[in-house]
């Protein structure tokens, strides 16, 4: 496809098809704050812009004005409105847009404009299927941008139809696959399997928390620091109401400083995977992870709790000493209250 | 291991920079005419937490400046706000007074914010303000959910312009622009499992901003967390802080320095401010300091507006121990309404209504 040459194309004020349009300058007050000095192109181009708007004309050389206005600043909100209310008025065919904006979006993938003009359009055709791969593909670009994951959430739920679900899973695995520290994937999968991804069929949960534990498991049996992984373990106990400390088989091992060398696991156990070779321990999410189990389970486990919170505090995480040393004297009033 | 000390903090380099961004930004900054409002409040903002303000501006400029934002208050069938700069107006259209606007040419509710923020660090009197105009924007910026757009025809809705609501009705001291309940309910909504708030329902928990308005909205509305989603929310702001010192706005990502005030002042608004390691954090920011002048979001950037003012707001709230000396002190900064306190209590003192009869009481009084 050609793409028009936009660096040859003469000013709009000197194109004898934009004579008939009354070009109209920027507004200034004497002493504007932080006055942009702006490029002859864009000058020209959001004069004859600011004077469209005034006439309200709706017409297909307004979608090449606006085009042109975009590339030059994607951010430019008014001449993406008013682009889309064109688009609109013209019954132009949005697949073309949806095809520009394909463009557009990669080259602009942290401005907001692009995937809300992207919004307004899929609302009218109706047609999300196409979005999915088209968000996985610029994923590939920018595997955590936020913009691009909220797009994707967004076209689930809006549509909130059984066969664009049914990948979703798979999606995400694939996703973590290539880097097990996206969060942003993690938070997907929370979003799919807890949120708005239910489906029907879903409903024995039971099911599905075990899936999940094992799922989440085998990803910190991979990569042991990863605060993603242990969030979103942390996160489906607290949504699925399961208290931490049946959790401690699991997570006891990786608490404990690096197993001897060529020492071999006693009993190979499914459901307490253990952590890769080679992994950095004591992790310090496990460390807190047995703390907290300590500490709900109180009494004289608030001792032991204490001291995988000094450890931390002084040995593994030093950055949040002041937490560490925060948590050791909440638990301590809790205590008090308790015995009081 | 022996404390090492911080290099200096070069306020007055940061204060130039800012100046200079005021006085005119190159073409390739395009992208800030519809944010120009709040470019120019990060500007002198940074002015004025550091200190600079009276040295580095002359009385003529700040009247000036105060004439511009005026000119961006317009009023229309929605109400009356601020628009993010005249890059939408046409010479010969504008008339005295708050003008009348056209559809793209209509106030956001973040400009307003920003716009009533600057006006007071400029010590401006607010004889100009249209608050009922104000108040109707906000309720017409409002969405069935709760939520509320950045303009009354649309535009993004998220928590940035929640907060922004709430802080507008903070300093008008009248919540009659919106339905506080359903604003209350919609922040809810935004909570994620890892302790964060996400840009909207369903959203990743970022610490760019939205945690930081979702909890100083619930703040200014005098709401409390419970007490379990309290220690969550600390929790993972505080894992946030990276080896380096700066924070992270999103788990297992790098630091940057805007979120060491995100992050920061959300755990100074829950009151847990202290667990931030702040001679780390300083460190940090020590390091985004570019060598001419204003801070960058990571070591070795060119620096931006947005990054200096966050930047200094950050250490204003959370500063380094006093023996690092004097540069890293900056004027004591509200973290509920962001602006220093002296401003935070101009914009309270005078953008209400004035109230004819408590005047009168008032002078009794005294």
């Amino acid at each position: 496809m050609d793409l028009p040459a936009e660096e040859e194309q003469p000013l709009y004020s000197q194109r004898p098809e934009w004579a008939d349009v009354v070009p109209l300058e920027q507004y200034e007050s004497v002493a504007p704050l932080a006055p942009i000095f702006y490029t002859d192109e864009y000058r020209d181009a959001t004069n004859y812009f600011r004077g469209i708007v005034k006439s309200g004309e709706m017409s297909p050389r307004v979608l090449e004005l606006t085009e042109n206005i975009i590339r030059q600043n994607p951010g430019h909100y008014s001449a993406w409105q008013y682009r889309y209310k064109t688009l609109m008025a013209l019954k132009s065919p949005l697949d073309d847009e949806l095809q520009l904006m394909d463009e557009l979006a990669i080259k602009h993938l942290k401005t907001y404009q692009v995937w809300h003009h992207r919004r307004l359009l899929v609302q009218q055709t109706r047609n999300p299927g196409p979005e999915l791969e088209f968000i996985a593909n610029s994923l590939q670009v920018d595997t955590k941008n936020y913009h691009t994951w909220s797009y994707r959430q967004w076209i689930l739920a809006y549509f909130n139809d059984d066969a664009l679900w049914s990948h979703e899973l798979d999606f995400v695995e694939s996703m973590l696959e290539s880097d097990v520290r996206n969060n942003s994937a993690w938070h997907h999968r929370f979003f799919v399997v807890f949120q708005s991804g239910v489906r029907n069929g879903d409903e024995d949960r039971d099911a599905v928390v075990r899936r999940e534990l094992a799922f989440v498991k085998e990803r910190i049996a991979i990569a042991p620091n990863n605060a993603s992984a242990w969030n979103y373990l942390r996160g489906m106990l607290d949504h699925a109401k399961i208290p931490y400390c049946e959790l401690q088989a699991f997570v006891l091992p990786y608490s404990l400083p690096q197993p001897p060398l060529g020492t071999p696991p006693e009993v190979v156990d499914l459901e307490s995977p253990l952590p890769s070779k080679n992994s950095q321990l004591p992790c310090v999410a496990a460390v807190e992870f047995m703390a907290d189990i300590h500490e709900a389970a109180g009494g004289d486990d608030l001792v032991t709790a204490t001291e995988l919170w000094k450890s931390l505090a002084n040995e593994h995480d030093t950055i949040r000493k002041r937490y560490w040393e925060y948590r050791i004297t909440e638990s301590l009033k809790t205590k008090s209250a308790g015995d009081g | 291991m022996l404390p090492t000390s911080l290099p200096p903090l070069s306020k007055g380099g940061h204060a130039t920079h800012c100046k200079r961004c005021l006085s005119g930004l190159p073409s390739s900054q395009v992208d800030i005419d519809p944010a120009k409002l709040a470019l120019s409040f990060y500007c002198l903002g940074s002015l004025d937490v550091s200190g600079e303000l009276e040295k580095k501006t002359r009385d003529w400029e700040r009247e000036q400046w105060k004439e511009w934002i005026w000119s961006q208050q317009t009023s229309g069938h929605y109400g009356t706000g601020f628009r993010a700069s005249s890059y939408m107006t046409a010479k010969h259209s504008v008339r005295i007074g708050p003008q009348e606007h056209s559809v793209h040419d209509s106030p956001q509710i973040i400009m307003t914010y920003t716009a009533l923020l600057s006006l007071a660090i400029l010590r401006d009197n607010f004889s100009r303000l249209d608050r009922k105009g104000l108040l109707k924007f906000l309720r017409s910026c409002q969405n069935t959910d709760g939520s509320f757009s950045s303009e009354p025809l649309g535009g993004d809705s998220d928590l940035r312009t929640t907060f922004c609501a709430f802080a507008i009705s903070t300093m008008l001291d009248d919540w009659s622009g919106m339905d506080v309940a359903s604003a209350l309910q919609f922040i809810c909504s935004c909570r994620t499992y890892e302790g964060g708030y996400g840009q909207s329902p369903f959203g990743e928990a970022l610490g760019s901003g939205t945690t930081y308005c979702a909890l100083a909205a619930l703040r200014l509305a005098t709401k409390q967390l419970d007490p379990l989603d309290r220690q969550k929310t600390i929790r993972w702001l505080v894992q946030n802080q990276a080896p380096n010192g700066g924070f992270r706005g999103r788990t297992n990502k790098d630091a940057d320095a805007c979120y060491c005030f995100w992050c920061g002042a959300s755990l100074h608004v829950l009151d847990a401010g202290d667990l931030v390691d702040k001679a780390e954090m300083a460190s940090f920011l020590a390091f985004c300091q570019f060598k001419f002048g204003g801070i960058a979001k990571i070591p070795g950037e060119h620096p931006d507006p947005y990054h200096t003012y966050l930047s200094l707001a950050a250490v204003a709230l959370l500063p380094p121990d006093s023996s690092e000396g004097t540069s890293w002190a900056l004027c004591p900064l509200d973290p509920l309404l962001n602006a220093t306190y002296q401003t935070s209590s101009w914009a309270r003192a005078h953008i209400p209504a004035p109230k004819v009869d408590d005047d009168a009481l008032g002078d009794a009084g005294i």
